[in-house]
């Protein structure tokens, strides 16, 4: 087995220093050999090509879209200051609320009052879609928009509803969606993990299990790219080491792997081993081009929002994002928050919205401009909504509790009936009643438009055939163009 | 397989019954011509189609009537009769094929969707063609009483139709009454000590040992497979074999040639090698890693706080001690379940019931009591069937077990055992033989302390001279607040912190000012202000569950009554009068797993099917309904010897530590659904052995390796045969090679590099974990997680990775990707995928090329030339002599990379002494930072670095690293 690696060409370009693989315009590798690339994704077209576990596979039916940008607002975004105005609720306001019940939690001592929306509401787009004002940006693209009200979650919580979100189990453990999707798809591109997740600097309450693979093999586990620092944990060798050196050491690990697979040739495992070092060597040139936003023009760059301060950080994610699906990564999930806005909502969700408001405008415009939008589905939520009650802290705060009876999920791109709101929640916000849905309906749906049906997605662990709904589910049609 | 079908696909699968519907008109239908016939269809009906139905359709067709798909409810006739949302006939007497209800099932007709919708609920081609000779016989549908006459004469039943469970009961008539095959019962059969086959002697074993039954139950499938075994592998390859395999650690270059040169014939050799290995107080830690993957273990709590647990490392020692101590099994299991009740004045018993406290759980104010409650208690259920029964019991929480012959009502029982088990944090004297060195790092989390109270001093401060400036501005007389202020110096408040600025507030509150006339919340706050004060206030809270590891208190559990908790904010003490506070729980099955629908109340009780089954003194499987002493009956039933479960399911777990996989393929699961064991008598043999000599795992241990079986090389001589003849793998004709376990990789690493500390026990280390990892904010509840910190010592740090923290929210990335478990889930086998993360930890990292500096620097100071060095280190790495190619390459790259190095300036990378971390404030919605002092850093003596090396030395630590990342490193042979 030969130990050099195909990358004769990529090693005259000079070395990414450690700490410079920023998604950021400073690293620049120049471009990556991108044609061997898509001559890699023609090959893995082929279903099952040669048996490696990412390689791209047949959709169960005709999928509406073939990647998905799952954008994560973790904390719990309020849907009645956000998508889903609730005019009583300036009528009631400050009066005092009550609420009974098995489901009362220590959240919910002491006096409540319902608190009015400090945002105003407008119609937006020809579909009329209701959205606060302040999503000056995103009002642009509202008609390629689904909005969808109806969903429920059962955890009041943040890490257990995150998990619920994510894996479909609200105790953890279990694959993220992004797993189930690359297990049942494969991803399209060999190069780069099928499961790329962008974290806010700080991980989500509940940590990594919220990208986690479960019980799925490790190929399907979400890779954290990470804002700063090396994007992917020692992506480069220690400082000091250099890239000769490196490629050094690999010739002579070749020789020495290659001298001891010769008597062992029936343990596979052994050669995937040594591939996987070939790999890591090509990933290690490519990644830090690809993170390299520098190689778009200033125009789509100022159209994120980059470069300036509220929107730089979620910009650059969306826009990476965009780059990572149109080289065939499968699943790319953003996290931006936190949204869990107790006290101060005005200011805070007011600051939230302004970070994400045009990024995600310029990536659904981005994607449509390119034709992408058609086979990218994009998905907007967080981990629950937001109550239309509070506790008045100390007189001045006003702020919401968690709510995992209502909150407001939005849908773009390929099978999505854009332009339309779907379900409703009762006259203040507390609670779906229209096309009602658990999340795990959400989930099956989501699966449906990627060409996979949840009940035929299954894995055997721990005694019996798992799916991401849990137990089953059904597909939300409402959603559907 | 279903077929392509013509019904749109966009029709969600479950939507197609909806279409069906019965015959409305059964009155008057004419009976099928042939009485015979007919007879035969009511008896299938009874028997086999009703329970189909009842199994795999009622969940969406009846069982519970709000979520009825389709409107067709399919649970008696007149229901089904009246059909569903649609008039289309679902079955049509006497003619399966024009019968929808039959075409569904097939899953291959076009125009029907296939039923039940998920893939793996399929019908067997058994049970279709149980529903198409139903219909085809008339489809009758006889009611209860002919039904139930049917049914008794069960006993006429042959064989094949199965085998009724004795149960505590199901929900239903028809779950009560299914019949098992008699293959899916095989776990819950009485043990008992098979034959040992009488067949030759493998040619493979040692001429001196004597004949191992082992080999015999082995071979006498190889021998009818026509395959002959591998031959026993060399001595070297064996010793590092055995070696990881019983302490997790490589064999030394020592050893080897000790071993090599022993001129004791083979057998003989290596059976002092075994004993020697089971008296390494290593094979307790190899052991109890393997322990600790079943019963999920890690020093913090997770979910959203992820507090820590400060003494669950008494427990991990436990398990260390017992398996060194080789305490009897079924005392191991008694312990760990009843401990506290067995011997309550020992704290080594107290400490063993943190088996009961291994999954995560909080009580956060956000979350319902009673909810949280029923998680421990579903958790703690669960976690009993999987890790000593091979039973996952989560299915039986919401219903009857579809598979496994487990009523709810079992689960139900099971479940009030552990209703009068409350968790505590409970004092137990430290042990002499517990290792309580180092305690001294607590002076970190003081520091820490004071860090804390130090924000809250000057934000309290801060608040002061802004509401004094508030009322200034307002001109408002400040005089109450000055008084209230002065009342509240030097007091503590509720939480037991200094009293200031918030505790004045609310005394001007409680005096009956309106909220206009009392300064605001935060005064004076600035963003900053906010995240630092929440920083600090629940940091402060957060250490408090740390303070505990240094204090003889146990991870453990009491029985008593439920106390009323609405959060858990630090460490649990046992009540005064844990029998006359709180509730006393009465359990009841909760109808879909919801604790608050109650349905028929259970007493507590053992599951049925090990019991009736299994032949076992029915009085065993009771419980007293008193608070205390129910587990006591649980361990007792578990531990019995007349248990068929327990001693089948840790001498299969053994089978796996040494072979990488079980003789029955799902440790965690002997149910219907696990893989069927490939060698029962084998299995029942071991099992039935290790209670004959008394629960003695090392007994086991001594006599599974003394086998020829476990002997083999790795490499058959016929590779194509043992492909053709034994395509999955399972007949044990060669050995299976393996790679090590990411702890094994890492201490093996240390191993040979010189550095590892042997110590055993104590307080958990942190070793260095990639630093970006460790620094990484990470969100907790209303706050940001602590950073990693490292342990200040090297020879902290060089602990074995059994002792390293585990936090359960910030896994260490070098475990993670070489497939250590989440410490969510039960691990029965380790998974060892290859990913190519794995390559950067290990050709990349910081902690690679230490352990390859420091190797060098070990090889430069044993050795006195290169070809001594480079054969040093081929010998700790591998056992071996390098070949004279590997000589030469390996010298040739030691010169080679001292070239590029005498160009090279290295600098060590300074050691950050704290972090600047940015964070969104969840108050103001705005990006603040602040900056988390990292106080081990004062103390902290990092690793051999490589500008420490001479020069000459340099291109030594790169071949090290590269054989750190050789195949031959990282597999056994």
């Amino acid at each position: 087995m030969s130990p050099r690696f195909p990358c004769a060409g990529l090693r005259a370009l000079h070395a990414p220093t450690r700490r410079d693989f920023l998604f950021g315009l400073g690293a620049s590798i120049g471009s990556v050999a991108l044609t061997s690339l898509l001559a890699r994704d023609l090959r893995a077209a082929a279903p099952g090509a040669d048996g490696r576990p990412l390689a791209a596979r047949a959709p169960h039916h005709r999928a509406r879209a073939r990647n998905c940008i799952f954008l994560m607002m973790e904390g719990g975004p309020s849907h009645i200051d956000t998508f889903d105005p609730k005019p009583r609720l300036s009528r009631l306001h400050l009066q005092e609320f009550t609420r009974e019940g098995k489901m009362k939690s220590a959240m919910e001592s002491g006096k409540r009052y319902y608190v009015q929306s400090p945002f105003t509401f407008r119609r937006a787009g020809q579909s009329g879609a209701e959205i606060a004002t302040n999503w000056e940006h995103l009002a642009r693209v509202v008609d390629d928009l689904c909005f969808y009200r109806g969903c429920q979650v059962d955890s009041v919580n943040h890490p257990t509803a995150m998990y619920q979100m994510n894996t479909g189990n609200r105790f953890g453990g279990d694959p993220a969606l992004g797993s189930w999707v690359t297990y049942g798809l494969g991803s399209v591109n060999q190069d780069l993990p099928g499961f790329i997740v962008l974290p806010e600097v700080s991980y989500p309450q509940g940590g990594a299990p919220n990208w986690g693979n479960g019980f799925l093999p490790a190929h399907f586990q979400g890779t954290p790219l990470r804002p700063s620092g090396s994007p992917i944990l020692d992506l480069a060798p220690p400082a000091g080491v250099t890239r000769e050196q490196q490629q050094a050491n690999l010739d002579l690990l070749g020789r020495l792997n290659a001298a001891h697979q010769a008597g062992r040739a029936a343990h596979e495992e052994l050669a995937a081993r040594t591939s996987a070092y070939e790999l890591a060597f090509r990933m290690q040139l490519q990644v830090p081009g690809i993170l390299d936003l520098g190689q778009e023009d200033a125009r789509t760059r100022a159209s994120y929002g980059i470069g300036q301060g509220a929107t730089d950080a979620f910009g650059r994610k969306c826009l990476l994002a965009r780059r990572l699906v149109e080289r065939g990564v499968r699943f790319v999930q953003l996290y931006a928050g936190t949204w869990d806005s107790h006290d101060y909502i005005e200011r805070a969700h007011g600051n939230l919205v302004r970070a994400v408001d045009q990024p995600i405008a310029a990536l659904i415009a981005d994607l449509k401009q390119r034709g992408l939008l058609d086979e990218t589905l994009v998905v907007w939520c967080g981990e629950f909504g937001r109550s239309p009650d509070n506790g008045v802290r100390g007189g001045t705060a006003y702020g919401r509790d968690h709510n995992p009876k209502a909150m407001t999920v939005w849908l773009a791109g390929g099978g999505v009936n854009a332009g339309h709101t779907i379900g409703a929640t009762d006259e203040i916000g507390a609670e779906a009643v229209d096309c009602v849905h658990h999340v795990r309906d959400l989930h099956v749906t989501l699966l449906h438009l990627l060409g996979l049906d949840d009940n035929r997605l299954t894995y055997f662990h721990g005694g019996r055939f798992k799916q991401l709904s849990q137990f089953g589910g059904t597909v939300i049609k409402e959603l559907l163009a | 397989m279903p077929a392509q079908r013509r019904s749109p696909a966009l029709c969600p699968a479950t939507c197609a019954i909806a279409l069906l519907a019965l015959t409305p008109a059964s009155a008057g239908d004419p009976r099928p011509s042939a009485p015979a016939d007919s007879r035969t269809a009511e008896q299938l009906f009874a028997r086999e189609v009703l329970p189909l139905l009842q199994a795999k359709c009622l969940a969406c067709h009846g069982r519970d009537e709000a979520k009825i798909k389709g409107g067709l409810d399919l649970r008696t006739r007149e229901a089904a009769s009246a059909g569903g949302d649609s008039a289309k006939p679902a079955i049509v007497p006497l003619q399966p094929d024009a019968s929808p209800l039959y075409l569904a099932v097939t899953r291959s007709h076009a125009d029907w969707e296939p039923m039940p919708p998920k893939a793996n609920d399929a019908l067997t081609a058994r049970q279709v063609e149980h529903v198409r000779t139903w219909i085809a016989g008339g489809a009758p549908w006889p009611d209860d009483t002919q039904r139930a006459a049917i049914l008794a004469e069960s006993e006429k039943w042959t064989k094949d139709e199965g085998i009724r469970v004795p149960t505590s009961g199901g929900l239903s008539a028809g779950w009560t009454d299914r019949r098992y095959p008699p293959a899916d019962l095989w776990a819950y059969q009485p043990l008992r000590k098979p034959p040992v086959p009488a067949v030759p002697v493998p040619a493979t074993s040692p001429a001196d040992a004597a004949p191992n039954p082992i080999d015999a139950f082995i071979h006498a499938r190889l021998a009818t497979a026509q395959l002959p075994p591998a031959p026993r592998a060399d001595r070297r390859t064996l010793l590092r074999r055995v070696t990881f395999d019983l302490t997790g650690l490589p064999p030394t270059p020592e050893e080897i040639a000790a071993f090599v040169s022993d001129p004791a014939p083979d057998g003989a050799a290596f059976a002092s090698v075994i004993d020697r290995l089971l008296e390494s107080p290593h094979y307790g830690e190899q052991m109890a890693r393997h322990w600790l993957d079943i019963v999920r273990y890690a020093d913090t709590s997770g979910f959203a706080n992820d507090f820590a647990r400060g003494n669950a490392w008494r427990y991990r020692d436990y398990v260390v001690r017992s398996f060194n101590a080789d305490l009897p099994y079924d005392r191991f299991i008694r312990e760990q379940i009843a401990g506290d009740e067995l011997a309550p004045a020992n704290p080594e018993a107290i400490v063993a019931t943190g088996f009961l406290r291994m999954g995560p759980w909080e009580l956060t104010g956000m979350e319902v009591p009673r909810i949280a409650r029923q998680r421990f208690l579903d958790d703690v259920t669960d976690s009993v069937g999987q890790v000593f029964l091979a039973h996952p019991l989560q299915c039986a929480r919401c219903h009857d077990h579809k598979f496994d012959p487990v009523p709810t009502r079992d689960y139900y029982a099971l479940q009030a055992i552990f209703a009068t088990t409350q968790l505590a944090e409970r004092p137990a004297a430290f042990l002499p033989n517990e290792n309580t060195t180092g305690f001294e790092e607590k002076r970190l989390i003081e520091a820490r302390l004071a860090h804390y109270r130090a924000i809250l001093r000057r934000l309290d401060e801060k608040s002061i001279t802004a509401a004094r400036a508030w009322y200034a501005a307002k001109q408002l007389d400040p005089a109450r607040f000055e008084k209230a202020l002065a009342g509240t110096t030097g007091r503590k408040n509720a939480r037991g912190r200094d009293a200031g600025y918030t505790e004045v507030r609310a005394a001007l509150l409680r005096q009956g000012l309106p909220e206009d006339q009392v300064p605001p919340r935060h005064a004076g706050f600035t963003t900053e202000d906010y995240g630092l004060e929440r920083i600090a206030r629940k940091g402060l809270e957060r250490l408090r569950w740390e303070l505990d590891r240094y204090e003889p208190i146990a991870l453990a559990v009491y029985s008593g009554r439920t106390p009323a908790l609405s959060s858990v904010l630090a460490p649990l003490r046992p009540p005064a009068d844990p029998h006359t506070q709180g509730e006393l729980e009465a359990t009841a099955i909760l109808t879909g797993g919801d604790p608050f629908s109650p349905g028929a109340p259970v007493v507590p009780a053992m599951l049925s099917a090990p019991t009736s089954l299994g032949d076992m003194p029915p009085e065993l499987a009771r419980a007293p309904a008193e608070i205390a002493g129910r587990r006591t009956a649980l361990a007792a039933w578990l531990a019995s010897p007349q248990n068929p479960l327990p001693a089948r399911v840790i001498a299969n777990r053994v089978w796996l530590w040494h072979f990488g996989r079980g003789l029955a393929g799902n440790p965690n699961n002997f149910g219907v659904n696990g893989r069927k064991p490939t060698h029962p008598e084998l299995l029942d043999w071991l099992a039935a052995t290790l209670i004959e000599r008394g629960w003695s795992l090392k007994a086991l241990h001594r006599l599974i390796l003394n086998s020829a079986t476990y002997a083999r090389s790795s490499s058959h001589p016929q590779p194509s045969l043992v492909t053709e003849r034994d395509p999955h793998g399972t007949l044990h004709a060669v050995f299976a090679a393996r790679r090590l376990a990411a702890e094994e990789l890492r201490d093996a690493s240390l191993a040979v590099s010189g550095e590892l500390n042997r110590t055993l026990g104590g307080i958990p280390v942190r070793p260095e974990i990639n630093r970006e990892a460790a620094l990484q904010p990470r969100q907790v509840m209303g706050t940001f997680a602590e950073a990693w910190q490292p342990s200040p010592q090297p020879e902290q740090r060089h602990r074995r990775s059994l002792y390293a923290l585990r936090i359960r929210g910030q896994p260490d990335p070098f475990m993670e990707v070489f497939n250590a478990p989440n410490a969510d889930l039960s691990c029965e086998t380790r998974e060892a995928s290859t990913v190519t993360p794995q390559v950067f930890a290990l050709f990349n990292s910081e902690a690679s090329l230490a352990r390859a500096v420091a190797w060098a620097e070990r090889l430069r100071r044993e050795t006195a030339s290169r070809p001594a060095a480079v054969q040093r280190a081929f010998a700790l790495a591998f056992g071996r002599a390098p070949t004279p190619a590997e000589l030469q390459q390996s010298l040739a790259h030691w010169e080679a990379m001292n070239r590029r190095h005498v160009s090279l300036a290295i600098e060590r990378p300074a050691r950050p002494r704290e972090v600047i971390r940015e964070a969104v404030d969840e108050n103001t919605g705005e990006k603040f930072t602040f900056v988390e002092p990292l106080e081990a850093a004062d103390a902290f003596l990092p690793d051999r670095h490589l500008g420490d090396l001479p020069a000459e030395f340099r291109g030594l630590a790169d071949l090290c690293l590269v054989l750190l990342n050789t195949n031959e490193f990282a597999y056994l042979d």
